[in-house]
Protein backbone atom coordinates (compact mmCIF):
# COMPACT_ATOMS: atom_id res chain seq x y z
CA UNK A 1 0.00 0.00 0.00
CA UNK A 2 1.26 3.44 -0.80
CA UNK A 3 1.33 6.52 1.27
CA UNK A 4 -0.61 8.06 -1.20
CA UNK A 5 -4.01 5.88 -1.25
CA UNK A 6 -3.23 5.20 3.00
CA UNK A 7 -4.35 9.43 2.28
CA UNK A 8 -7.60 7.89 0.85
CA UNK A 9 -8.25 5.28 3.84
CA UNK A 10 -6.67 7.51 6.12
CA UNK A 11 -7.33 10.60 8.67
CA UNK A 12 -4.53 12.07 10.81
CA UNK A 13 -3.45 10.06 13.77
CA UNK A 14 -5.00 13.65 15.79
CA UNK A 15 -8.04 12.93 14.28
CA UNK A 16 -8.38 9.14 15.34
CA UNK A 17 -7.31 9.77 18.54
CA UNK A 18 -9.95 12.96 18.64
CA UNK A 19 -12.86 10.74 17.10
CA UNK A 20 -12.13 8.10 20.02
CA UNK A 21 -11.87 9.86 22.61
CA UNK A 22 -8.52 8.90 23.21
CA UNK A 23 -6.63 11.10 25.55
CA UNK A 24 -2.96 10.40 26.77
CA UNK A 25 -3.61 9.28 29.72
CA UNK A 26 -5.71 6.29 27.95
CA UNK A 27 -2.76 5.24 26.12
CA UNK A 28 -0.71 5.03 29.66
CA UNK A 29 -3.67 2.57 30.97
CA UNK A 30 -3.39 0.18 28.20
CA UNK A 31 0.43 0.12 28.51
CA UNK A 32 -0.05 -0.44 32.35
CA UNK A 33 -2.18 -3.28 31.06
CA UNK A 34 0.15 -4.53 29.14
CA UNK A 35 2.89 -4.09 31.38
CA UNK A 36 0.96 -6.09 33.72
CA UNK A 37 0.36 -8.84 31.34
CA UNK A 38 4.04 -8.84 30.85
CA UNK A 39 6.05 -12.22 29.50
CA UNK A 40 2.23 -14.51 28.93
CA UNK A 41 1.57 -12.17 26.14
CA UNK A 42 2.63 -15.30 23.33
CA UNK A 43 0.36 -17.33 25.11
CA UNK A 44 -2.59 -15.53 23.62
CA UNK A 45 -1.66 -17.70 20.20
CA UNK A 46 -2.83 -20.77 22.26
CA UNK A 47 -5.34 -19.12 24.42
CA UNK A 48 -7.05 -17.94 20.82
CA UNK A 49 -6.27 -21.08 18.90
CA UNK A 50 -8.26 -22.84 21.14
CA UNK A 51 -10.88 -20.81 20.81
CA UNK A 52 -10.92 -20.47 17.23
CA UNK A 53 -10.73 -24.38 16.19
CA UNK A 54 -14.29 -24.60 17.58
CA UNK A 55 -15.64 -22.16 14.88
CA UNK A 56 -16.38 -23.45 11.70
CA UNK A 57 -14.74 -20.98 9.68
CA UNK A 58 -11.51 -22.21 11.07
CA UNK A 59 -11.09 -24.59 8.41
CA UNK A 60 -12.17 -22.94 5.92
CA UNK A 61 -9.48 -19.68 6.30
CA UNK A 62 -6.83 -21.68 8.17
CA UNK A 63 -6.22 -24.96 6.62
CA UNK A 64 -2.29 -23.94 5.90
CA UNK A 65 0.22 -24.03 8.19
CA UNK A 66 2.42 -22.01 6.39
CA UNK A 67 0.02 -19.25 6.31
CA UNK A 68 -1.24 -20.34 10.06
CA UNK A 69 1.88 -19.82 11.03
CA UNK A 70 2.43 -16.14 9.60
CA UNK A 71 -0.84 -15.01 10.66
CA UNK A 72 0.02 -16.09 14.30
CA UNK A 73 3.59 -14.67 14.33
CA UNK A 74 1.48 -10.98 12.50
CA UNK A 75 -1.13 -11.47 15.08
CA UNK A 76 1.76 -11.29 17.82
CA UNK A 77 3.13 -8.06 16.53
CA UNK A 78 -0.65 -6.48 16.24
CA UNK A 79 -1.02 -7.25 19.81
CA UNK A 80 2.25 -6.36 20.75
CA UNK A 81 1.68 -2.93 19.09
CA UNK A 82 -1.66 -2.61 20.19
CA UNK A 83 0.19 -2.51 24.02
CA UNK A 84 2.65 -0.21 23.22
CA UNK A 85 -0.02 1.78 22.32
CA UNK A 86 2.25 4.17 20.26
CA UNK A 87 -0.50 5.17 18.01
CA UNK A 88 1.36 6.94 15.15
CA UNK A 89 1.29 6.92 10.96
CA UNK A 90 2.83 3.08 11.03
CA UNK A 91 0.19 1.89 13.39
CA UNK A 92 -2.69 3.21 11.64
CA UNK A 93 -0.79 1.89 8.40
CA UNK A 94 -0.56 -1.48 10.10
CA UNK A 95 -3.88 -1.63 11.18
CA UNK A 96 -5.16 -0.65 7.31
CA UNK A 97 -3.17 -3.69 5.99
CA UNK A 98 -4.87 -5.97 8.56
CA UNK A 99 -8.13 -4.72 6.49
CA UNK A 100 -6.88 -5.49 2.72
CA UNK A 101 -5.52 -8.72 4.42
CA UNK A 102 -9.25 -9.53 5.61
CA UNK A 103 -10.90 -8.17 2.87
CA UNK A 104 -8.44 -10.56 0.17
CA UNK A 105 -9.51 -13.59 1.78
CA UNK A 106 -12.77 -12.81 1.87
CA UNK A 107 -13.18 -12.83 5.64
CA UNK A 108 -16.70 -12.41 6.30
CA UNK A 109 -16.81 -9.10 9.33
CA UNK A 110 -18.88 -10.95 11.86
CA UNK A 111 -15.62 -13.36 12.37
CA UNK A 112 -13.32 -10.55 12.66
CA UNK A 113 -15.65 -9.08 15.54
CA UNK A 114 -16.09 -12.05 16.79
CA UNK A 115 -11.44 -12.83 17.16
CA UNK A 116 -11.49 -9.13 18.17
CA UNK A 117 -13.89 -10.10 21.14
CA UNK A 118 -12.36 -12.85 22.28
CA UNK A 119 -9.01 -11.39 22.33
CA UNK A 120 -10.15 -8.80 24.51
CA UNK A 121 -11.75 -11.86 26.62
CA UNK A 122 -8.59 -13.40 26.90
CA UNK A 123 -6.08 -10.83 27.82
CA UNK A 124 -8.86 -9.42 30.21
CA UNK A 125 -9.36 -12.86 31.75
CA UNK A 126 -7.29 -15.58 30.88
CA UNK A 127 -3.97 -13.45 30.95
CA UNK A 128 -4.17 -10.97 33.15
CA UNK A 129 -3.56 -12.10 37.20
CA UNK A 130 -3.62 -8.71 39.03
CA UNK A 131 -1.20 -6.05 39.70
CA UNK A 132 -2.95 -2.90 39.19
CA UNK A 133 -5.05 -1.32 41.65
CA UNK A 134 -8.60 -1.66 41.02
CA UNK A 135 -9.14 1.90 39.97
CA UNK A 136 -5.76 1.27 37.53
CA UNK A 137 -7.49 -1.66 36.59
CA UNK A 138 -11.24 -0.62 36.07
CA UNK A 139 -9.47 3.03 33.85
CA UNK A 140 -7.15 0.42 31.76
CA UNK A 141 -10.55 -1.70 30.82
CA UNK A 142 -12.33 1.76 29.17
CA UNK A 143 -8.91 2.97 27.75
CA UNK A 144 -8.40 -0.92 26.19
CA UNK A 145 -12.02 -0.17 24.94
CA UNK A 146 -11.49 2.55 22.93
CA UNK A 147 -8.40 2.20 21.19
CA UNK A 148 -9.36 -1.50 20.27
CA UNK A 149 -12.44 0.46 18.43
CA UNK A 150 -10.25 2.65 16.80
CA UNK A 151 -8.81 -0.51 15.59
CA UNK A 152 -11.89 -1.72 14.30
CA UNK A 153 -12.82 1.45 12.89
CA UNK A 154 -9.43 1.48 10.70
CA UNK A 155 -10.32 -2.20 9.66
CA UNK A 156 -13.80 -2.26 8.88
CA UNK A 157 -13.31 1.01 6.95
CA UNK A 158 -10.28 -0.43 5.12
CA UNK A 159 -11.94 -4.02 4.16
CA UNK A 160 -15.49 -2.48 2.99
CA UNK A 161 -13.83 0.27 0.55
CA UNK A 162 -11.80 -3.05 -0.77
CA UNK A 163 -14.85 -5.29 -0.84
CA UNK A 164 -16.49 -2.08 -2.73
CA UNK A 165 -13.69 -2.08 -5.27
CA UNK A 166 -13.88 -6.24 -6.07
CA UNK A 167 -17.34 -5.45 -6.61
CA UNK A 168 -16.80 -3.10 -9.27
CA UNK A 169 -14.52 -4.72 -10.91
CA UNK A 170 -16.73 -7.68 -11.06
CA UNK A 171 -19.20 -5.66 -12.50
CA UNK A 172 -17.07 -4.28 -15.17
CA UNK A 173 -15.65 -7.49 -15.68
CA UNK A 174 -19.34 -9.00 -16.77
CA UNK A 175 -20.03 -5.73 -18.18
CA UNK A 176 -17.69 -6.10 -21.13
CA UNK A 177 -19.20 -9.37 -21.44
CA UNK A 178 -21.67 -8.77 -24.18
CA UNK A 179 -21.70 -10.23 -27.63
CA UNK A 180 -22.37 -7.80 -30.69
CA UNK A 181 -22.75 -10.03 -33.78
CA UNK A 182 -22.66 -7.74 -36.75
CA UNK A 183 -22.83 -8.83 -40.38
CA UNK A 184 -20.52 -6.21 -41.82
CA UNK A 185 -20.72 -7.11 -45.41
CA UNK A 186 -23.41 -9.13 -47.18
CA UNK A 187 -22.25 -12.51 -46.05
CA UNK A 188 -19.89 -11.61 -43.59
CA UNK A 189 -20.30 -11.72 -39.73
CA UNK A 190 -17.99 -10.47 -37.24
CA UNK A 191 -17.85 -10.43 -33.65
CA UNK A 192 -14.86 -9.01 -31.46
CA UNK A 193 -13.98 -10.33 -28.21
CA UNK A 194 -13.22 -8.21 -25.61
CA UNK A 195 -12.49 -9.30 -21.83
CA UNK A 196 -12.77 -12.69 -20.36
CA UNK A 197 -14.30 -16.21 -21.59
CA UNK A 198 -15.76 -17.99 -19.39
CA UNK A 199 -17.83 -21.05 -20.45
CA UNK A 200 -21.40 -19.26 -19.81
CA UNK A 201 -19.96 -16.60 -22.39
CA UNK A 202 -18.83 -18.93 -24.43
CA UNK A 203 -21.88 -20.77 -24.55
CA UNK A 204 -23.56 -17.13 -25.26
CA UNK A 205 -21.31 -16.63 -28.17
CA UNK A 206 -21.53 -19.53 -29.56
CA UNK A 207 -25.61 -18.76 -29.62
CA UNK A 208 -25.97 -15.42 -30.85
CA UNK A 209 -23.42 -16.58 -33.53
CA UNK A 210 -25.61 -19.62 -35.21
CA UNK A 211 -28.75 -17.57 -34.59
CA UNK A 212 -27.00 -14.66 -36.66
CA UNK A 213 -25.88 -17.06 -39.09
CA UNK A 214 -29.21 -18.69 -39.65
CA UNK A 215 -31.03 -15.34 -40.00
CA UNK A 216 -28.43 -14.04 -42.59
CA UNK A 217 -27.34 -17.50 -44.02
CA UNK A 218 -23.80 -15.12 -43.77
CA UNK A 219 -20.15 -17.71 -45.22
CA UNK A 220 -18.28 -16.10 -42.98
CA UNK A 221 -17.55 -15.20 -39.63
CA UNK A 222 -14.75 -13.91 -38.34
CA UNK A 223 -13.96 -13.72 -34.36
CA UNK A 224 -11.74 -11.24 -33.24
CA UNK A 225 -9.65 -12.49 -30.05
CA UNK A 226 -7.38 -9.36 -29.88
CA UNK A 227 -8.87 -8.14 -26.93
CA UNK A 228 -9.30 -11.63 -24.99
CA UNK A 229 -7.61 -10.98 -21.72
CA UNK A 230 -6.06 -14.77 -21.69
CA UNK A 231 -6.35 -18.05 -24.10
CA UNK A 232 -5.54 -21.00 -21.95
CA UNK A 233 -6.51 -24.58 -22.43
CA UNK A 234 -10.22 -23.97 -21.73
CA UNK A 235 -11.04 -20.77 -23.46
CA UNK A 236 -9.48 -22.36 -26.80
CA UNK A 237 -11.18 -25.21 -26.37
CA UNK A 238 -14.29 -22.94 -26.20
CA UNK A 239 -13.45 -20.93 -29.51
CA UNK A 240 -12.50 -24.24 -31.19
CA UNK A 241 -15.86 -25.92 -30.46
CA UNK A 242 -17.55 -22.26 -31.85
CA UNK A 243 -15.51 -22.28 -35.46
CA UNK A 244 -16.08 -26.18 -35.70
CA UNK A 245 -20.45 -25.55 -35.14
CA UNK A 246 -20.40 -22.47 -37.26
CA UNK A 247 -18.49 -24.96 -39.80
CA UNK A 248 -21.18 -27.13 -39.14
CA UNK A 249 -24.14 -24.52 -40.26
CA UNK A 250 -22.12 -24.25 -43.73
CA UNK A 251 -20.16 -20.86 -42.39
CA UNK A 252 -16.53 -20.33 -42.77
CA UNK A 253 -15.40 -19.02 -39.39
CA UNK A 254 -11.74 -17.80 -38.76
CA UNK A 255 -9.90 -16.30 -35.30
CA UNK A 256 -8.12 -13.21 -35.76
CA UNK A 257 -6.23 -10.97 -33.31
CA UNK A 258 -3.37 -13.75 -32.42
CA UNK A 259 -0.82 -12.08 -31.24
CA UNK A 260 2.76 -13.66 -30.96
CA UNK A 261 3.00 -13.91 -27.45
CA UNK A 262 -0.82 -16.00 -27.31
CA UNK A 263 0.39 -17.97 -30.61
CA UNK A 264 3.46 -19.20 -28.78
CA UNK A 265 2.13 -19.74 -25.42
CA UNK A 266 -0.82 -22.00 -27.06
CA UNK A 267 1.54 -23.93 -28.66
CA UNK A 268 3.10 -23.98 -25.36
CA UNK A 269 0.24 -25.48 -23.92
CA UNK A 270 0.05 -28.25 -26.67
CA UNK A 271 -3.62 -26.94 -27.96
CA UNK A 272 -4.43 -28.55 -31.09
CA UNK A 273 -5.74 -26.24 -33.10
CA UNK A 274 -6.56 -28.29 -36.05
CA UNK A 275 -8.13 -26.85 -39.06
CA UNK A 276 -9.28 -23.90 -37.33
CA UNK A 277 -8.51 -20.68 -40.01
CA UNK A 278 -6.43 -17.93 -37.65
CA UNK A 279 -4.93 -14.72 -38.66
CA UNK A 280 -3.01 -12.09 -37.21
CA UNK A 281 -4.80 -9.09 -38.34
CA UNK A 282 -8.17 -8.27 -38.57
CA UNK A 283 -7.37 -7.10 -42.15
CA UNK A 284 -5.64 -10.58 -43.07
CA UNK A 285 -9.17 -12.15 -41.78
CA UNK A 286 -11.75 -9.67 -44.01
CA UNK A 287 -9.14 -10.29 -47.17
CA UNK A 288 -9.67 -14.02 -46.87
CA UNK A 289 -13.19 -13.22 -46.62
CA UNK A 290 -13.96 -11.44 -49.44
CA UNK A 291 -11.53 -13.95 -51.41
CA UNK A 292 -14.14 -16.84 -49.56
CA UNK A 293 -17.37 -14.75 -50.69
CA UNK A 294 -15.99 -13.88 -53.96
CA UNK A 295 -15.71 -10.03 -53.84
CA UNK A 296 -12.48 -7.97 -54.39
CA UNK A 297 -11.81 -4.76 -53.01
CA UNK A 298 -9.72 -2.36 -55.05
CA UNK A 299 -9.02 1.32 -54.75
CA UNK A 300 -11.51 3.78 -56.71
CA UNK B 1 8.63 -10.15 24.94
CA UNK B 2 8.20 -11.06 21.14
CA UNK B 3 9.86 -8.45 19.45
CA UNK B 4 10.24 -9.96 15.49
CA UNK B 5 8.97 -7.75 12.87
CA UNK B 6 8.15 -10.22 9.41
CA UNK B 7 8.93 -8.69 6.14
CA UNK B 8 6.10 -6.64 4.85
CA UNK B 9 4.29 -9.32 3.11
CA UNK B 10 3.79 -8.93 -0.41
CA UNK B 11 2.13 -12.08 -1.37
CA UNK B 12 -1.50 -11.33 -3.13
CA UNK B 13 -4.19 -14.00 -1.89
CA UNK B 14 -7.47 -14.49 -4.02
CA UNK B 15 -10.38 -16.72 -2.90
CA UNK B 16 -11.26 -18.64 -5.95
CA UNK B 17 -14.83 -19.95 -6.04
CA UNK B 18 -16.49 -19.05 -9.46
CA UNK B 19 -15.17 -18.41 -12.79
CA UNK B 20 -15.55 -15.08 -12.02
CA UNK B 21 -13.00 -14.73 -9.12
CA UNK B 22 -10.83 -16.47 -11.55
CA UNK B 23 -11.64 -13.92 -13.64
CA UNK B 24 -10.97 -10.75 -11.66
CA UNK B 25 -7.54 -12.89 -10.11
CA UNK B 26 -6.11 -13.19 -13.17
CA UNK B 27 -6.91 -9.21 -14.16
CA UNK B 28 -5.36 -7.88 -11.09
CA UNK B 29 -2.02 -10.56 -11.49
CA UNK B 30 -1.73 -9.41 -15.28
CA UNK B 31 -1.74 -5.90 -14.08
CA UNK B 32 0.45 -6.42 -11.21
CA UNK B 33 2.73 -8.25 -13.72
CA UNK B 34 2.80 -5.05 -16.09
CA UNK B 35 3.63 -2.94 -12.61
CA UNK B 36 5.97 -5.21 -11.56
CA UNK B 37 8.49 -5.52 -14.99
CA UNK B 38 7.36 -8.25 -16.83
CA UNK B 39 6.88 -7.54 -20.55
CA UNK B 40 3.83 -8.34 -22.18
CA UNK B 41 4.71 -12.01 -23.68
CA UNK B 42 6.05 -12.88 -20.01
CA UNK B 43 3.19 -11.61 -18.79
CA UNK B 44 0.63 -13.51 -21.57
CA UNK B 45 3.01 -16.58 -20.33
CA UNK B 46 2.05 -15.78 -16.77
CA UNK B 47 -1.46 -15.10 -16.66
CA UNK B 48 -2.50 -18.42 -18.97
CA UNK B 49 -0.40 -20.05 -16.80
CA UNK B 50 -1.97 -19.31 -13.49
CA UNK B 51 -5.31 -19.81 -15.54
CA UNK B 52 -4.84 -23.21 -16.35
CA UNK B 53 -4.23 -23.97 -12.68
CA UNK B 54 -6.32 -22.09 -10.67
CA UNK B 55 -9.88 -23.62 -13.22
CA UNK B 56 -8.53 -26.58 -11.98
CA UNK B 57 -9.51 -25.80 -8.94
CA UNK B 58 -12.50 -25.08 -10.08
CA UNK B 59 -13.07 -28.06 -11.76
CA UNK B 60 -12.14 -30.52 -9.01
CA UNK B 61 -11.96 -29.10 -6.07
CA UNK B 62 -14.70 -26.33 -6.41
CA UNK B 63 -13.41 -23.61 -4.17
CA UNK B 64 -9.45 -22.64 -3.58
CA UNK B 65 -6.75 -20.01 -3.03
CA UNK B 66 -4.91 -18.44 -6.33
CA UNK B 67 -1.38 -16.65 -4.74
CA UNK B 68 1.35 -14.93 -6.09
CA UNK B 69 4.17 -12.88 -4.88
CA UNK B 70 7.28 -11.68 -6.09
CA UNK B 71 10.62 -13.80 -5.71
CA UNK B 72 14.40 -13.70 -6.78
CA UNK B 73 17.16 -16.32 -7.05
CA UNK B 74 20.63 -15.12 -7.47
CA UNK B 75 20.41 -12.22 -10.32
CA UNK B 76 16.52 -13.82 -11.28
CA UNK B 77 13.62 -12.33 -9.96
CA UNK B 78 10.11 -13.10 -10.82
CA UNK B 79 7.27 -14.04 -9.49
CA UNK B 80 5.59 -17.35 -7.76
CA UNK B 81 2.25 -18.26 -8.45
CA UNK B 82 0.40 -21.19 -6.08
CA UNK B 83 -3.10 -22.79 -6.51
CA UNK B 84 -4.10 -24.29 -3.51
CA UNK B 85 -7.31 -25.92 -2.66
CA UNK B 86 -8.41 -28.57 -0.19
CA UNK B 87 -9.99 -30.92 -3.11
CA UNK B 88 -10.09 -34.96 -3.36
CA UNK B 89 -6.17 -34.51 -4.65
CA UNK B 90 -4.85 -36.12 -8.05
CA UNK B 91 -4.66 -39.82 -7.90
CA UNK B 92 -1.90 -40.55 -10.11
CA UNK B 93 0.68 -37.22 -10.35
CA UNK B 94 2.38 -38.93 -12.90
CA UNK B 95 -0.65 -39.55 -15.29
CA UNK B 96 -1.39 -36.24 -14.84
CA UNK B 97 1.57 -35.12 -15.58
CA UNK B 98 1.86 -36.68 -19.26
CA UNK B 99 0.39 -35.07 -22.51
CA UNK B 100 -3.03 -36.49 -23.18
CA UNK B 101 -3.89 -34.39 -25.84
CA UNK B 102 -7.03 -35.71 -27.85
CA UNK B 103 -8.53 -34.77 -30.90
CA UNK B 104 -12.13 -33.96 -29.10
CA UNK B 105 -10.39 -31.22 -27.80
CA UNK B 106 -10.02 -32.19 -24.32
CA UNK B 107 -6.76 -31.67 -23.00
CA UNK B 108 -7.01 -33.18 -19.22
CA UNK B 109 -5.39 -31.16 -16.74
CA UNK B 110 -3.32 -29.02 -19.11
CA UNK B 111 -0.77 -29.53 -16.54
CA UNK B 112 2.26 -30.61 -18.91
CA UNK B 113 1.54 -27.71 -20.78
CA UNK B 114 1.87 -25.05 -17.75
CA UNK B 115 5.05 -27.00 -16.89
CA UNK B 116 6.04 -25.98 -21.10
CA UNK B 117 5.17 -22.15 -20.31
CA UNK B 118 6.84 -21.52 -16.90
CA UNK B 119 10.78 -21.83 -15.72
CA UNK B 120 9.84 -24.18 -12.15
CA UNK B 121 7.05 -26.28 -11.70
CA UNK B 122 5.63 -27.92 -8.62
CA UNK B 123 3.06 -30.16 -7.79
CA UNK B 124 1.76 -31.82 -4.31
CA UNK B 125 -0.80 -33.81 -3.55
CA UNK B 126 -2.52 -35.44 -1.78
CA UNK B 127 -6.42 -36.84 -0.87
CA UNK B 128 -5.73 -35.39 3.51
CA UNK B 129 -4.35 -32.11 2.16
CA UNK B 130 -5.57 -31.30 -1.18
CA UNK B 131 -3.59 -30.19 -4.22
CA UNK B 132 -0.80 -27.33 -4.37
CA UNK B 133 0.50 -26.36 -8.04
CA UNK B 134 3.29 -24.08 -7.72
CA UNK B 135 5.31 -22.08 -10.48
CA UNK B 136 7.67 -19.71 -11.08
CA UNK B 137 8.48 -17.23 -13.73
CA UNK B 138 11.56 -15.27 -14.53
CA UNK B 139 11.31 -11.52 -15.70
CA UNK B 140 13.76 -11.84 -19.34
Amino acid sequence: MTNESQGEFLGSVEEHLLIHGIKPDDLENVRKFGAAIGDRMPEYIRHFYAWLETRPDYREYFHDGDLLGRVQSSQIDHWQSFFDARVDEAYLATRVQLGEAHARIGLPLPSYFAGVSQSFVIFTEKLYEGGLSPEEHAASMISIVKLLNLDTTIVVDTFSKLVAEQFAEQSMALAEMSTPVTAIWDDILMLPIVGIIDSNRAQDVMAAVLAKIMETRAKVFIMDISGVAVVDTAVANHLIKITKATKLMGCECMISGLSPAIAQTIVDLGIETGDVRTTTTLRDALEVGFATIGVSVSRA
Amino acid sequence: MLRTTPARDQSHVHRIKSELDLSVALAQLRKWSMVNGFDAPGATRLVTAASEIGRNILKYAGKGELRYRPVAEGRKTGVEVAAVDQGPGIADIELAMQDRSSSSGTLGLGLPGVKRLVDRFDINSSPESGTHVTFRLWKR
